[in-house]
């Protein structure tokens, strides 16, 4: 209590119910930009999760690729040239192809996105993948991406049972061996993962050896930038040779292209700071309002503009601060809530975070300094 | 005493005043002239509209002077700039007519948050010094109260303690008792007198109150704009006033 008077806060919470207006609005608005930006950030992210799990420093794709969607294969033995190399540690090579699953209990024909990988080097990083590597070498054995949309069936439920699950694939029948996680997203609906021999078997006319990815996976301490160039140089023209954020980039940049989410989510973030930013200057100037003649006191008494001015951006600050924190915890219920709903890898990221507060702060800044404005107004001369 | 006892308080020459421009242009204030010693409590007496508001805000630096020679503090305040007026405007004790306490504030917060002009006393000391003028006003009692729980004399009283706590070198009040019964301005009016006294505060005082003349060292009257007793030989309470001079 031997402080000096919080002037700013008392005044602020004088009015219980302006303040509770303006915490809640500044608390929609964060709540409305945590979910814009985490669901745009979900969208792309589910769109490279495969990318972003190939476990190698280089990845070998074929020139026309586009998107994951639109690719050509291209042969593998352009691969070996390159393990001549002293940096290069092991290549690997990965199928990708649409197939089409037919649902066992219902027999609709949905498309599957279906990955071939090596059993003995498996070139990425998935759940629980390690351990099934050898059940995935049986003939027609697959794994089932836990995170497929719903559509192929009740292949959890009935999997956890125990029950068999085969269903036809590409019109074979296969034989669910496992489960793992990769994700749907645009575009594909679901995954899965099986050996390169299996994949052959399904894919019936893809060539032996025409890969859809190489990856190339580099000894420690080479200089990955400068084994990017080696390496394009030594595979030619025919391909690109990029770095694993570099892949996730070139499929983000065409999905960013291809569709309007990413405007659609950044004007959503725009719009919750801008009722953020109108529901906070709203109040603070009502606030400054009714409280001019107090202001216009204490100017007479001496208070410097520059007194007054600090008074209301604390009050901004605090209101920023007051809806940061639970719009925040809402955001992360949310977040809960929708990922088990749409099984989107939602985050509450520190960075996010860090930029939602900026956001916040600077939003209730710039209403601070807009509702200051009317402290001008208060003219010392007619207090008396 | 500091060395502003050795000269005037306020002084004042030749004061012209007006309002508006151009064909709206009206005088308000015509040839003022007087001087306020230290220790001195003067009222300002006068028909409604004569000007008497209008003088205190030139004198409390709220309106630029146009006119005149007007030296308050040691400030001369022709072509004074803002931050000038802000310095001496901090160095004036300030009662209104009502009594613009902050409502969201409880009366010891009101008196306290005056301690902001003056950052070399400590919160701890401010917190002292406010509670302890409080008590001197017999709110002693009431001093986590909130303003709305206070009565109008009451209010009257904790603004009292406000204008006093930050040691200003004089008090103006414009009506502190209008707003007031007889009584509790009676009351407001004796505790200003008492704190000022004692600390050899001058007063320059706005009343219609004729109840309250008794305070007074001296009696300026105002006419349509000018003063119209601009000597002591005119006060009613000229003994009193030669009294208070001789003990300076
Ligand atoms: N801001 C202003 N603009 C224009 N005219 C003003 C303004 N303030 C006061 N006046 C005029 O100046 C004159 C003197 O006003 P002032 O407030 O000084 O009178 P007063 O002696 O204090 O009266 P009262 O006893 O009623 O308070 C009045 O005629 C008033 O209309
Ligand atoms: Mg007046």
């Amino acid at each position: 209590m031997s402080q000096r008077i919080p002037l700013a806060w008392l005044q602020l919470r004088h009015e219980k119910m302006k303040l509770f207006a303006a915490v809640s609005g500044v608390m929609v608005s964060v709540v409305l930009m945590w979910m814009q930006l985490g669901l745009l950030q979900a969208l792309f992210a589910s769109a490279v999760e495969f990318h972003g799990s190939v476990n190698g420093e280089l990845i070998v794709i074929h020139g026309q690729y586009e998107y994951l969607l639109r690719n050509q294969p291209f042969s593998s033995r352009l691969l070996h040239r390159v393990l001549g190399s002293p940096h290069v540690q092991e290549i690997y090579s990965i199928y990708a192809a649409p197939v089409e699953w037919k649902n066992p209990w219902n027999g609709e024909r949905r498309t599957i996105q279906c990955y071939g990988i090596d059993t003995d080097k498996p070139a990425i990083n998935l759940p629980m993948l390690d351990s099934q590597l050898a059940v995935l070498r049986q003939t027609d054995a697959f794994l089932y991406d836990r995170k497929a949309r719903p559509g192929f069936g009740p292949v959890l439920e009935e999997s956890a049972k125990g029950t068999l699950i085969e269903p036809e694939i590409n019109r074979r029948k296969m034989t669910l061996k496992g489960l793992t996680e990769i994700g749907a997203s645009f575009g594909v609906d679901g995954n899965i993962i099986v050996s390169h021999a299996n994949f052959l078997r399904l894919v019936s006319d893809r060539a032996s050896g025409e890969i859809d990815f190489g990856v190339i996976k580099l000894r420690p301490g080479a200089d990955v930038v400068e084994m990017q160039s080696q390496v394009q140089a030594i595979l030619g023209k025919e391909v690109n040779v990029l770095t694993r954020d570099e892949l996730c980039e070139r499929e983000l940049l065409y999905w960013r292209r291809a569709t309007p989410i990413g405007i659609v989510f950044s004007t959503g973030t725009f719009v919750g700071f801008f009722i953020g930013f109108i529901v906070v200057y709203q109040i603070l100037y009502t606030d400054v309002t009714t409280h001019l003649p107090h202001f216009a006191t204490m100017k007479a008494m001496g208070f410097s503009n520059g007194y007054l001015f600090r008074m209301v951006l604390s009050q901004s600050l605090q209101l920023a601060m007051l809806g940061f924190v639970p719009g925040s915890i809402i955001a992360g219920i949310l977040y809960a809530g929708l990922r088990s709903a749409t099984l989107l890898p939602l985050r509450l990221e520190l960075s996010r975070g860090i930029f939602l507060l900026a956001a916040t702060i600077l939003m209730c800044v710039i209403s601070g300094t807009l509702a200051i404005r009317k402290l001008r107004t208060a003219d010392p001369a007619d207090v008396f | 005493m500091n060395n502003i006892s050795t000269y005037p308080i306020i002084s004042a020459e030749g004061i012209n005043f007006a309002f508006g421009q151009g064909e709206l242009r009206k005088q308000i204030l015509f040839d003022i002239e007087f001087e306020i010693q230290p220790g001195e409590v003067v009222l300002l007496m006068g028909p409604s509209g004569s000007g008497k508001t209008t003088l205190l805000t030139l004198i409390a630096g709220l309106r630029t002077l146009q006119e005149g020679r007007l030296n308050v503090l040691g400030h001369s305040l022709s072509g004074a700039s803002q931050a000038e007026l802000l310095v001496l405007r901090r160095k004036i004790g300030f009662i209104f007519q009502a009594h613009n306490l902050l409502p969201y504030l409880t009366a010891l917060q009101n008196v306290q948050v005056m301690f902001d002009l003056h950052p070399e006393v400590t919160p701890v000391e401010g917190r002292d010094r406010a509670s302890r003028l409080l008590q001197q006003v017999g709110l002693g009692e009431r001093l986590h109260y909130h303003i709305s729980r206070l009565s109008g004399g009451q209010r009257q009283r904790v603004a009292v303690a406000r204008a006093l706590v930050g040691n200003p070198q004089i008090v103006l009040a414009d009506e502190p008792t209008a707003a007031l019964d007889g009584a509790s301005g009676r009351e407001v009016v004796n505790l200003l007198q008492a704190l000022a006294r004692e600390q050899n505060r001058p007063i320059l005082m706005v009343t219609h109150d004729a109840r309250v003349v008794d305070i007074a060292d001296r009696i300026l009257h105002m006419q349509d704009g000018r003063l119209t007793n601009n000597s002591r030989d005119s006060s009613p309470l000229t003994s009193l006033a030669m009294n208070s001079e001789t003990s300076t």
